[in-house]
């Protein structure tokens, strides 16, 4: 769970991120984001990272779920920061890690 | 009027930052070690390690503690983190030097033999009284320091105009930029958690800071206050009729269940054997974030449950939850694991913040042609802080291992190491002044302290991670784990500077007016940040 | 004397030699002793009026006293000129000294401890 909830995490901030100039020029070599694109990023990212703290709540009860979630968004930030910097197409790639996490889940 | 705000602000930022900022970096790095208290102590008296799940009986160490301790005692209860029994007390009629202590194996109520040494309680220490000066002095210092860290924060905000639009922005190899990247990302990505540690650590050192409303709120009562919120259950007099005292094993299961299922912390017996003993049992921190006291006082004779005692209003609740929150006691391995990360961001943020400001006022520096004296200190300081502590608190960890068991006054010589290899390594970046060269040399050192941590724990300890890891001993393969990565990054930084070329030629000509011959800033880019 | 340096000294980003060194230190002292005095007095002012239980309200006192220290330094430094800083942390006093002087007559009957 917690690890589901850190793939969302990241994956949401990976929304918000592609939205912005700077960064999807970094992914998609243009700087200019469509505007359907843009909100499309932006309304993903939001939802995904209410997900996250939904997952985290579940998993782990209602106060000690907000805390872990609020830990869970710094190390995915720190994260997504670090691999944008260096390998930005990489870093768009991981944020489909809640795909396989929720498979191996399921099973 | 808005920019004269922001302006005002960023100088504020500036400075608070920078002149608390040397002691922050220690009260942070040692605040971060001491999330693993009990398991740096664990792995630093690693003879005296058990393994296994704790003991479900109490009743040893408390039969054992009744014979040493007739006046009563507090014993803190084995949990899944602590192994062993730890016991206080006071000696009746020694007074402040009564003070006792015991550590107690909890299968068989004996004293554990351990070689002597203050473990994870010294980083804890060191991380709000300092050291070498009476604690009172070290707190107030700790608390100056951390009221400028909170107003650094609010400044910072304030002056940092494009949070969000930079949120996740690094650009490495870019000089000056790279480091106020570095540290407006380490800042704001776990901004929550610097605004709760700085504010919630403020809060545990309040009683000290700012006696005047309780002496206000109860007059000619000095003690009514503590008494009410952090509560001692009336000792009583000794009866000096004798009774043995009752089983505490069902207590504890009874404070348990008051409790829906959480787990006894501690546990206060006084005058044991007495017909007047009492029992204070104490809830631990798990499943709740609040350190507040909640007790349960039983009859120390039948048994009897006497009262729960604990303060439940909003305030005292608001007070234990903030208080909590800073120990983290509560956490779990993940989220003890998160709080680690984001306290070694908080680290970050106070290390880069100090190197940006170096960095900056080199780029004047050069266009000048002078290093004037200021600069130069915070260059020596910056070096000793960020790369000397880490290294001297590896060194701590060496020296348990080198000094030998039966070395009198053990304990203070492993602390008296500590300071003597941080001093040295300030004496070196003095000597060192101005180039990369000392940053290369102390990153190496502490690499090499870290990666050999391992490795000598292997050749001076039972437990070490070819037992330790096989085994699932996670207590102490931590420590050896955690140690040898941070030990693999500052080494990394060490080599990574070290292989940097000087700056391109064109930009060290325009720097260098006259005879300046280590211009280029000491440290450019982002990686060697954590 | 003082006062009227102070009055002098404008904001802290404007340069001005030795005024603005005046003027610095002017400023921090307001931050670190004024920041301080108005943290206390606001916990006692709120220890001994805060309609709760005495423990709660002392409690409460000197969690909001951490914040007011903070909040007085920030103002104290965005404020235009060193003495509006201290003027501002006067006024700001003004009712927490009424207020923990009202408390403490009704607690006691008498105003001075």
């Amino acid at each position: 769970m917690t690890t589901l909830a850190l793939a969302l995490a990241y994956a949401g901030f990976t929304g918000l991120c592609l939205a912005m100039e700077r960064h999807h020029e970094q992914v998609f070599g243009t700087r200019r984001v469509p505007p359907m694109r843009g909100s499309l990023f932006r309304g993903a990212g939001w939802l995904l990272l209410v997900i996250s703290l939904l997952v985290s709540v579940l998993g782990a009860g209602p106060v000690l779920g907000i805390l872990l979630w609020a830990g869970l968004l710094t190390a995915a930030a720190l994260l997504l920061a670090l691999l944008l910097a260096f390998t930005p197409r990489a870093a768009a790639a991981v944020a489909l890690s809640p795909f396989p996490v929720a498979l191996l889940l399921m099973l | 009027m808005k920019t004269g705000f922001r302006q005002s602000m960023a100088w504020l930022h500036t400075w608070s930052g920078l002149l608390a900022g040397w002691i922050l970096f220690a009260v942070f790095l040692t605040g971060t070690a001491s999330y693993f208290r009990p398991e740096i102590t664990a792995w630093m008296r690693s003879e005296a390690y058990r393994a296994g799940p704790p003991t479900p009986s109490a009743q040893p160490m408390v039969d054992a503690l009744a014979r040493m301790a007739p006046g009563g005692f507090t014993l803190l209860l084995p949990d899944g983190r602590e192994t062993l029994g730890n016991a206080y007390w006071r000696e009746s009629g020694a007074g402040r030097r009564g003070f006792r202590e015991a550590i107690l194996d909890p299968a068989t109520g004996e004293l554990v033999a351990g070689r002597e040494t203050r473990g994870g309680e010294f980083f804890f220490r060191l991380h709000f009284q300092l050291h070498y000066m009476s604690p009172l002095w070290g707190r107030w210092i700790v608390s100056f320091c951390a009221m400028m860290m909170l107003v650094a924060i609010i400044s910072g905000i304030v002056t940092h105009k494009r949070i969000f639009a930079d949120f996740f922005t690094f650009r490495p190899r870019k000089g000056q930029r790279s480091w106020i990247d570095a540290h407006a990302a380490v800042a704001t990505l776990a901004l929550p958690y610097h605004a709760m540690i700085t504010f919630t650590g403020l809060v545990t050192l309040m009683l000290m800071l700012m006696p005047w409303g309780m002496q206000v709120a109860y007059p000619g009562d000095p003690r009514g206050f503590s008494n009410e919120v952090f509560g001692r259950a009336a000792a009583g007099r000794p009866s000096g009729r004798p009774a043995p005292l009752v089983p505490v094993d069902p207590l504890l299961a009874e404070a348990s269940r008051i409790w829906g299922g959480a787990p006894a912390g501690r546990i206060a017996v006084s005058h044991p054997g007495d017909a007047a003993a009492r029992v204070e049992v104490l809830r631990g921190p798990e499943g709740r974030l609040s350190n507040q006291r909640d007790a349960v006082i039983f009859d120390g004779v039948t048994g009897a449950l006497i009262a729960r005692e604990g303060m439940t209003s909003g305030a005292a609740a608001t007070h234990g939850t903030m208080y909590g929150l800073h120990l983290g006691r509560f956490a779990g391995p993940v989220l003890r694991a998160l709080f680690f990360l984001s306290a070694l961001a908080g680290t970050a943020m106070v290390g880069t913040g100090l190197v940006l400001w170096a960095v900056k006022e080199r780029q004047a520096a050069a266009k000048a042609g002078r290093i004037g004296f200021g600069l130069g200190l915070v260059e020596v300081l910056n070096l000793a802080t960020i790369a000397g502590l880490p290294a001297a608190m590896a060194a701590f960890l060496c020296l348990n291992r080198l000094l030998p068991a039966g070395l009198a006054g053990r304990a203070d010589w492993e602390v008296n190491g500590f300071f003597m290899v941080w001093g040295t390594l300030l004496l070196h970046a003095a000597l060192r002044l101005g180039g990369r060269r000392g940053w290369v040399e102390q990153f190496a050192l502490a690499g090499l302290l870290g990666l050999g941590l391992p490795v000598l724990n292997a050749l001076t300890s039972p437990w070490h991670l070819g037992v330790t890891l096989p085994a699932g001993e996670w207590r102490l393969a931590g420590l050896d784990l955690i140690v040898a990565a941070l030990g693999a990054l500052l080494g990394g930084a060490a080599i990574l500077l070290a292989r940097r070329q000087d700056l391109p030629a064109r930009k060290v000509r325009k720097m260098a007016h006259g005879a300046a011959p280590a211009v280029p800033p000491t440290m450019r880019h982002g990686q060697a940040a954590e | 004397m003082t006062v009227g340096v102070a009055l002098r000294v404008r904001g802290i980003n404007e340069s001005g030699g030795r005024w603005r060194a005046v003027g610095i230190a002017v400023r921090v002292a307001a931050a670190v002793l004024g920041g301080y005095a108005l943290a206390t007095l606001s916990s006692v002012a709120l220890a001994v009026t805060l309609p709760m239980a005495r423990a709660d309200a002392v409690l409460t006192g000197m969690m909001a006293g951490v914040a007011v220290h903070a909040a007085s330094a920030i103002w104290v430094f965005a404020a235009r000129s060193a003495a509006r800083a201290w003027g501002g942390l006067l006024v700001a006093a003004l009712p927490l000294a009424a207020m923990a002087l009202l408390g403490q007559w009704q607690a006691t009957g008498r105003i001075l401890p």
